[in-house]
């Protein structure tokens, strides 16, 4: 029965990611805190449901949404955090009329994640990660520093090309760079306030940031297809991918470090993850780009779910897992290989639901103006954040909006805005962040 | 290299001493930092400062919409003339060909030493990732110039011009008829010398400590010598000497293979020294562990599959790594 019961949830929660992943800037976090919330609720009332159930659609819901949510991503051009990196070469295969084969190749390295959770990881995680987090348990937050310290000092100027030697250029040179830094600085702002004087309810703890990242993230791209009036080329449906079982290799090889990096250390997201494997491997093909950006999300968000299953590990990573451990303690082999199947089910499932829903998403973008496409995105996002936080929440959503555009006026890293987690984050970790709010006048 | 492994070598530096993971460890992460950031800061001096007030005596600006490759290969040839008319080095920057957001046309200089000539080749419109748009090269045009002069080269003799900034070529009159040419005189000159390490140490132990001096100099040094392993080489010791030394000629800047082992080496280095300097650690972690769980095995592994994926699918073709990636490449190193 049990087997049974993990085949259905795996299968149901898999479903549910179809519709969750096609509408844009809506992420699995915010309906896995709602069903949370709906557990929680049922349970007061005397009714449950078993581990042996929600586990396994939880775990499809997110599997399956890391892999399907690309297609918005690529295709209307509205990317959640980790995402972001995916979207420009994604973007450009979209305006090639290639959008199916860039949604289909990051497809694949989503496929490639899956077998590697289930296949490597899922073997060797239980023998190796709990000596390693042992070690690196007491200096979880200076690594933090450093990857910051990083990611600020890795943006290199795109200005400055032309004209004579002198301020002008270097001006003209560090107008994106200085956009950058500001942007982090605004980010770890809203961070700061948001985590000291959140003026969201407690009551929708659980989504105390999601209007934040939906501002950050998913608007400014709304925004800026809107005004930009962007007009998607005729796609050409391919029958095969133009790519080889090497690009395949390296693409799990870089997103499978970039991801697994992510899931690892807290606050590290996949973007971050996705960047710094993305330098260390030194990439330059598009596909292996793409593909490596599959790997990363999926590892990412799948990986830090199943990190929580891990025996003898008993590390939290991600929002699903927090979430889920307010349900459930998680510890025993039976919980870790129950979620490894429910992984491997859910990815078979939603790589092949990939197909023909990006199918049926370009049908829509062709036929469906793509600003009149941006604008129902951009009210449905903002419904959304209402739904969940009011009408502040849609006001966070709005300063963070404010915050989001720098990057996308500028030319700099949209990486940038996660200085809303990092920064406060960090300082936190370290013992500090208590006295940055009192500056900052957030505490006394 | 690229950024990222100078970095990621300056933290591995740092993680050595006792003392800076100590201090890590209580809330204080600044000795790390600093190995990492002073690790990267070379190139930071060179592309986010210096290259921006270097003068050049000759800019070239191809026609967008119609570029002329005579016009370059005049420009250059140009340049060595002056060079050798005023007996002074003259610097030709050549600036790239931006066509829209996204697109770029790209050409090649070839300095051929054997027929005294430069010849100059314009190619396909690439996009920021120096991938070629199909159709946009009906057929290359190519042009070129005599050279008034024996020429010594320092640095390849090809070199492609497509995004983001341009390169720059020195032309320095070497001696009787002969002019040196230096490529990109404004990089690894005084920013990657041992005595601004020393400098920037010696600023680091008034501000912070002698523990600070020490992770800073050791942080920008070895920027300094891994540059050494490519091409171009640095000015090791500006101001005491004027030239860059050359470089030993092992590896380019992007090329994946040495990137890649030197972040994975300097990452395995830095678990080490948090394993030798952990306390009370229920697990034995050895050194024969980490290199079987974290070099052997991952790295075999992988081998292993990519020789099984070149022999089921064929092998992916490496583009020849061109020398754009010195310089025009957001991740530089």
């Amino acid at each position: 029965m049990v087997v049974v019961n993990v085949i259905i949830g795996a299968c149901a929660g898999t479903l549910a990611s179809t519709l969750l992943s096609v509408l844009p800037g809506l992420h699995v976090y915010n309906v896995i805190g709602l069903l949370v919330m709906l557990q929680l609720t049922l349970a007061s009332h005397g009714l449950t449901v078993g581990p042996e159930v929600y586990l396994p659609f939880m775990t499809g819901m997110i599997v399956g949404w890391s892999l399907l949510n690309t297609i918005p991503a690529v295709l209307l051009g509205a990317p959640d955090e980790s995402a972001l990196f995916t979207v420009l070469p994604g973007q450009k295969y979209l305006m090639f009329g290639r959008g199916y084969e860039g949604t289909m190749i990051t497809g694949v390295g989503g496929l490639g994640a899956v077998i590697l959770l289930v296949c490597v990881v899922g073997p060797l995680a239980p023998r190796l990660l709990p000596p390693v987090q042992e070690v690196m348990r007491p200096h979880m937050h200076w690594i933090l520093w450093i990857i910051i310290t990083y990611i600020l000092m890795s943006e290199w100027p795109k200005g400055g090309n032309w004209g004579p030697a002198g301020w002008r250029k270097f001006m003209d040179a560090w107008r994106s760079l200085g956009a950058g830094l500001l942007t982090f600085l605004l980010a770890a702002l809203l961070g700061f306030i948001l985590l000291y004087r959140s003026p969201v309810s407690s009551a929708v703890a659980f989504q105390n940031i999601m209007p934040a990242f939906v501002g950050l993230f998913a608007v400014p791209w709304c925004l800026v297809n809107m005004l930009s009036g962007t007009r998607i080329p005729r796609q050409h449906l391919t029958e095969s991918l133009d790519i080889l079982p090497e690009h395949v290799l390296r693409g799990v090889g870089a997103g499978g470090l970039g991801g697994g990096l992510a899931a690892f250390f807290p606050v590290v997201t996949g973007g971050v993850g996705g960047l710094l494997a993305g330098h260390a491997t030194a990439q330059r093909d598009e596909r292996v780009f793409l593909l490596s950006q599959g790997v990363s999300k999926l590892v990412y968000y799948s990986g830090a779910f199943l990190l929580l299953f891990v025996p003898g590990l008993g590390i939290t990573r991600g929002g699903g897992a927090w979430m889920v451990r307010t349900l459930h303690t998680a510890g025993t082999y039976g919980d870790y290989f129950m979620v490894l199947a429910a992984m491997a089910l859910s990815g078979a499932i939603a790589f092949l639901l990939m197909d023909p829903l990006t199918r049926s998403v370009i049908r829509l973008i062709e036929k469906v103006d793509y600003r009149v496409a941006s604008a129902v995105a951009l009210a449905i996002i903002s419904a959304l954040v209402y739904a969940v936080t009011g009408w502040i929440g849609l006001g966070i959503a709005a300063v963070a909006t404010g915050i989001g555009l720098n990057p996308v006026l500028f030319g700099s890293r949209r990486l940038n805005c996660l200085g809303i987690l990092l920064l406060p984050i960090a300082c936190n970790m370290s013992g500090v962040g208590h006295h940055v709010a009192a500056i900052l006048g957030l505490v006394k | 290299m690229k950024g990222i492994a100078h970095f990621i070598s300056g933290v591995a530096a740092a993680s050595f001493f006792p003392w800076s993971i100590r201090a890590a460890q209580d809330g204080n992460p600044l000795y790390l930092v600093l190995g990492g950031a002073f690790g990267l800061l070379p190139d930071t001096m060179d592309f986010k400062f210096y290259r921006f007030f270097y003068p050049h005596e000759i800019y070239v600006d191809p026609d967008p919409r119609q570029p002329d490759p005579q016009q370059i290969a005049d420009a250059i040839a140009e340049g060595m003339k002056r060079a050798l008319r005023e007996k002074k080095t003259i610097r030709v920057k050549l600036n790239t060909i931006r066509l829209g957001a996204d697109f770029w046309r790209q050409y090649g200089i070839r300095f051929d030493a054997e027929k005294g000539e430069v010849s100059v080749a314009i190619g396909p419109v690439v996009n920021t990732g120096q991938v070629p748009i199909p159709g946009t090269l009906e057929r290359e045009r190519t042009a070129s110039a005599a050279l008034p002069c024996r020429i010594v080269q320092t640095y390849d003799a090809v070199t492609t011009v497509d995004i983001f900034d341009g390169p720059t070529f020195a032309f320095e009159p070497s001696g009787d008829n002969e002019v040196t040419i230096h490529f990109l005189p404004w990089h690894r000159h005084f920013t990657h010398s041992f005595t601004l390490a020393a400098a920037w140490a010696l600023l680091g132990w008034a501000i912070w400590s002698w523990k600070a001096a020490v992770v800073i100099f050791l942080g920008y040094s070895i920027h300094i010598l891994e540059d050494q392993l490519g091409f171009m080489g640095s000015n090791l010791f500006y101001p005491f000497t004027r030239k860059r030394r050359a470089g030993l000629h092992l590896m380019r800047s992007a090329d994946a293979l040495p990137n890649f082992a030197t972040v994975w080496t300097a990452c395995l280095l830095i678990f080490w020294n948090l394993v030798r300097y952990g306390e009370n650690l229920l697990h034995r972690i050895s050194c024969a562990d980490l290199l079987i769980y974290g070099g052997i095995l991952p790295l075999g592994a992988f081998y292993l599959l990519l020789r099984l994926a070149r022999r089921w699918g064929g092998r992916v073709e490496d583009r020849d790594l061109d020398l754009s990636s010195e310089w025009g490449d957001p991740l530089i190193g």
